[in-house]
Parts: C-alpha cells; structure tokens; sequence
C-alpha cells in the first residue's frame, strides 16, 4: 500500500529532526579532501561551479584534479574529458575507481567544450575535468559551461597545464571560473642523489587562490609532498 | 515436491530440447533446464499426486517418442537421485537418507578421478559416504565435497532455478509516404516505445537493449541497435537513448516505416533506494553514453589497469559499462573503502612520442635541447619480446629540468625519446 500524506509528513519530520537536512546544506561544498585547500576554500569547492587549476608544465595542477576525482567516485560518477595524455594507472594510484569515471576521447578544444556541455546537462557525474592545452574557446563557451555546472550542481575542473594559454583565453576563463587556483611546484622531492640510486618520490606544491567569487581573502598556501607513482 | 525427469534418448539438439521444456509447461510453468536431457519440475501448489503429474508428463511428451524416467522427492538432488531407482520412483520426505544409502557415488555426478579415489577408500556407495566424518572428508577432497557429502544425506540447499521463457516484444508502424521531418520520426519512435514499454510491463520484463529497423523509401532498411546501460521498462530512458543514437544517423533516402524490438528480455524489478542522493541514475548514464557516442563517433571509455613494464602497456580501454553495484547497506556492512581518504600523486601525462637532442656528461642527460638537466635518475631498463620479432630494449631516465618540469625521456638504440611529463 502506498503512504498517505500524513505517513509522508511524519518521515519528513523524523528526517528533519536527525539533522541530515542540515547536512544537506553543507552539501553545496564539495570537499576536495586535501586539507590546506579545504581549509582555505571554508570547507570545500562550491558545487555548481567552474573551477580552474592553472600553471605551466609540472605544477601538480592534475594532482589536485585526481584528487577531486577520487572523492567524486567514491560515491557516484566522474567524468574526465582526455586529450590523449592520460595515464590511468596513476589516477588509480590517487584513489580513482577507474570503473566508475567515464573517459570521453576529445581530440579538440570544440569537441571536449560539447563533451563537456553534454555530461553537465545530463548530471550523471558530480565532477567533471577537462583539460585545456593552449585552447582558446571562446568566453561565451566557457560562460554557458559556468552556467550548466551551476545548474547540474557538478563541478567542471578545468585544468590549464601544459602549453602556456595566451593572456585572452586566461582572461576568457578567470572571467567564467568561480574559483581559480594557481599551482606550482616548490621544489621536487627524491631519495638518493643520481644514477639508479636516486628516485623521484614526488614534489611540494605551492597553490594560490587568484579568485574565489564568495570569498575576499586570497592567500597563498603550501600542499605537502605528494608522493609520485612508479 | 520436486518431479525430476531424465530422458535417457539422445536429445538430437537444443532446438528440440527446448521444445520438449514447452510442451512440459503444460504440467506447470515453473520448469527448470539443468542440462540437455534433465529437467526439474516444481510441483508445489500444483493439484493432483506424483501418478498424475507423471501421466501428464508422458503424455506431454508423446509427440517426441521418448522414453522418459520420472523420479520425486523433497528437494533437487533427491528427485534426480530417484530417477537413478527406475521410472516412478519416488523418495519421501524423512527417508531421504535411508533411500539413497545403497545408490552409487555415481549419482553425485562427480568427476570420475574422485570416484576412484573414494573407491580406493572402500566408500562405493551414497550411505558409505554419508557415513564418513564432514570435517576431515571435506578438509581432504575440498570445497566441493561439503555438498556431495550434505547430498549423500539427502540435503540439498540450492535453490530451484525457474528457466526463462522466449518472449518476442515488438512493435512496427508503416506510414503511407514518408516521414517529412525529424519531428514525425521521433513522434513515431515515441509511439512505438510506448507500445513497447507497456507490453514489458505487463510480462514483468525488462530489455537491455533495443532494436529498430527503419525502413526507407528507397526500399533498403536500415538497423540500428542500442544497447542500454541497464535493463528498462522505462519509456523516456529509451526515448532518450534512441534519439540520441539517431541524432549522428543520416540515411539515403526518406523513411517511410519503424519497426522497434526489445532484446535481451531480463526479469522486472530492481531494488531502489528511498533516499538516492548518492545513488547512480543507470538511466540517465545510459543516455548520456549514447548522446556522447553519437557526438563523438566513438565510445566513452573505461580504463583498466594491468602489471606490465612498458607505461603505454600498463593500462587498456574498452567501452564504458556501469558495473553492477552492490547495495550501499551491504557495502557499509563490510566497512569498505567509503571512508578512505585518497592519496594525492602526481599524474604522469604520456605525450606523443617525439625525438628529442640528448647531450650527455659522464654518460648521464646534461641537457634536452636549449634545456639543462638539473637532477637525473636512472637508467631503468625495460626489455620485452626479446624472443619474439618485436624487441623492445631501451633506458628510462626521469630528470628535472631547470625550467622546474620533471620529464620521463628514454634512449633505444642511440636515439633519445619524450614519454611524458608529471604533473
């Protein structure tokens, strides 16, 4: 038999009284599980938001999003828009479910900026990445994207890494990102001093909140070592 | 009570066999297909006693001129086990043990070496079996033996498993003329999963995928087949995929007709969460898939990891499935992975291999083109197929560049490679 009003009433109450409803506000952030970030973005990223990690050539800025990835498909879907570098045994290595991230082959910017469109709209996956070598789409593309991960409640990590992006994409970007982060690496970390002795064990990051539209203060922060996959 | 019939004739073939298990559905529709020439038949709720349901088992199967033996008892293996005792035998409930104590081992339908090898223990038949202690019988023949030995006693916990029925569930609709726009065939296919989906719900069925055969004015016909995610009865999950699947399609020449199949028939029901925050929508991943099939020319994917040496041959890709899941209550109860926290590694990206100028020093990288090398480790040699034509051999050095990229760069032969960078 199905509940009547009043059963449904008296559960929405019970509900309410453990307190989940008051988890479910906090939900708006998605935590990324990395300590100093979160304590720096006042619990997590905001869902439904478009967030950039930005620097040139090794900066741990694809660190940080198979982080996000893994917290994401711990308990849903992800989503991971591949430009043909993508290397998944060290995203397994960072906690990823390899069976629960879709892998979506785009060649070119226009095709990953669709991909992307379409994964937003159909909110099957909480984070979505994309990665943006030397791209330039254009500010009204990444604004509709912006808009879409608002409405989906997801998270599109766009990460700008590799080719440097000229000053108008940046500019196209930050304009559209809700949170922008700007990673670097302080200094490699390694065992041994050279030849087969040595080894590369990871590196220490340094990040930067350029923006964050909810928040004023900007500081800069240190991510401990990360541990590199062999 | 559980009516086993064994038919001792050479079955000719599948085909037939199958429809000796059709013309049983007469005597009652829950029949289980254990293999060609044994069946089960679940006679519980059924009226009548053991000599009618056997008079209505010859008599269904008196088109096929077959000799079957007709056995009963409480459970699976003893109605099989009655067979062994001749036509009509029947085991009764309480003497199960006392029944098939003298029946051979042979009625356990275990390999022969472990026959022989009880033989040489001097246990021939089912009470000398029964007999033996479980613990150390089990310890020494294996998993296996826990149940032989539970059947030799004349128990048997597996479940009886009901065959499926072939249901054939389609709809067609054939125009006069031709559809004159996208609309009109997204409105017939509509029409046509709605047919569709309220047979499946009606037969308590599910598809996993469908089929549609669109015909065309030029008088070819064209196919498509989707397959779905996860099995539905649910009309807009189709729509959706469908239409997706037809968005990248482009034909010859008009369409004039549709003709829409449900394949792979499952059984209704799925367990559904009251609260399904966390939950995966199987639907919506279904389209999304096929939406991005269609977008793309190509599947998304999913990666799986294997031990190998090479980077590039560490990974593999095949088509993106979603894996069953198990509930989520379950899963707490084993304490799994929810609560770990991730680890944060550097991504190796893997770039497009490309030459690159090496100068060495002492035999190590010093620079990479216009760049100095700053820290080197290495050499790591990877060698495969050495005996085969395709010999891999070549050093891998991780170094560190001063511009602050750290690199993967390896040499085959007296050249020198990109692989990739971290980051």
């Amino acid at each position: 038999m199905l509940p009547t009003r009043p059963d449904f009433q008296e559960l929405k109450a019970r509900f309410h009284a453990t307190g989940a409803a008051s988890r479910a506000g906090r939900e708006a952030l998605f935590p990324t599980a990395i300590t100093d970030i979160d304590a720096l973005l006042g619990g997590g990223l905001p869902c439904g938001s478009l967030i950039t990690l930005e620097g040139c050539g090794t900066a741990g800025a694809r660190s940080i999003a198979a982080v996000l990835l893994a917290q994401a498909t711990r308990n849903g879907l992800g989503a991971l828009i591949d430009g043909g570098d993508l290397y998944p045994p060290a995203l397994e290595a960072a906690g990823v479910r390899l069976d629960r991230l879709l892998i979506v082959p785009a060649a070119t910017p226009v095709r990953a900026a669709r991909a992307a469109d379409v994964l937003l709209r159909s909110r099957t996956a909480r984070v979505v990445v994309m990665a943006v070598c030397g791209s330039t789409l254009r500010a009204a593309v990444w604004a509709r994207l912006a808009s879409l991960a608002q409405k989906a409640g997801a998270v599109l990590v766009v990460v700008c890494s590799g080719t440097p992006l000229t000053t108008r994409a940046i500019a196209a970007l930050s304009a559209a990102a809700t949170v922008c982060l700007s990673c670097r690496v302080d200094r490699p970390v390694h065992t041994g001093t050279r030849g087969i002795w040595g080894i590369f064990t990871g590196f220490e990051l340094r990040a930067e909140l350029r923006k964050h539209k909810f928040r004023k203060s900007l500081t800069p922060f240190v991510v401990n070592k990360l541990g590199m996959v062999q | 009570m559980i009516v086993c019939v064994r038919i001792a004739d050479d079955v000719r073939s599948d085909d037939v066999w199958h429809e000796i298990l059709d013309a049983l559905d007469a005597v009652t529709p829950l029949i289980e297909d254990v293999r060609r020439g044994v069946t089960l038949l679940d006679m519980h709720g059924a009226g009548g006693d053991f000599a009618t349901w056997s008079a209505n088992i010859r008599a269904a199967l008196v088109p096929y001129t077959l000799s079957p033996c007709v056995g009963s008892g409480p459970n699976r293996f003893c109605a099989f086990a009655a067979t062994w005792n001749g036509d009509g035998s029947q085991i009764e409930v309480g003497h199960e043990a006392q029944t098939l104590a003298p029946m051979p081992l042979e009625v356990l339908e275990c390999d022969a070496d472990v026959i022989e090898r009880l033989h040489l223990l001097g246990v021939t038949t089912l009470g000398a079996l029964a007999a033996l202690p479980h613990g150390p019988f089990v310890r020494r023949f294996g998993p296996d033996a826990a149940r032989w030995h539970d059947a030799a006693r004349g128990i048997d916990r597996s479940p009886f498993v009901p065959r499926g029925h072939a249901i054939s569930i389609e709809a067609a609709m054939l125009g006069e003329g031709s559809a004159q726009s996208e609309a009109a065939v997204v409105f017939a296919l509509r029409v046509l999963i709605g047919r569709i989906c309220s047979d499946l719900e009606r037969s308590g069925k599910r598809a996993s995928a469908l089929q549609v055969e669109i015909e065309l004015e030029s008088a070819d016909t064209a196919r498509i087949e989707v397959q779905l995610a996860a099995a539905t009865s649910q009309e807009r999950a189709m729509l959706d995929v469908l239409r997706a699947k037809l968005e990248g399609s482009s034909f010859p020449a008009p369409i004039c007709g549709l003709r829409l199949r449900a394949l792979g028939l499952e059984e209704g029901g799925e367990p559904v969460p009251l609260l399904a925050c966390d939950e995966i929508d199987r639907a919506s991943v279904a389209v999304v898939l096929a939406r991005l099939e269609a977008m793309l020319g190509e599947p998304v994917r999913r990666a799986q990891t294997r031990a190998a040496h090479p980077f590039e041959e560490r990974f593999t890709y095949e088509p993106f499935t979603l894996a069953a899941d198990r509930p989520k209550a379950e899963r707490y109860r084993f304490g799994e992975a929810e609560s770990t926290v991730p680890s944060i590694v550097p991504q190796l990206r893997l770039l497009a291999v490309t030459e690159i100028d090496v100068r060495l020093r002492r035999g190590e990288p010093s620079s990479i083109g216009e760049r100095i090398v700053q820290q080197c480790f290495g050499p790591w040699r990877i060698e495969e197929g050495w005996f085969a034509a395709a010999h891999v051999a070549r050093d891998e050095y991780d170094v560190q560049l001063d511009t602050g990229e750290i690199c993967r760069i390896y040499r085959q032969g007296e050249r020198w490679y990109l692989r990739g960078s971290y980051d």
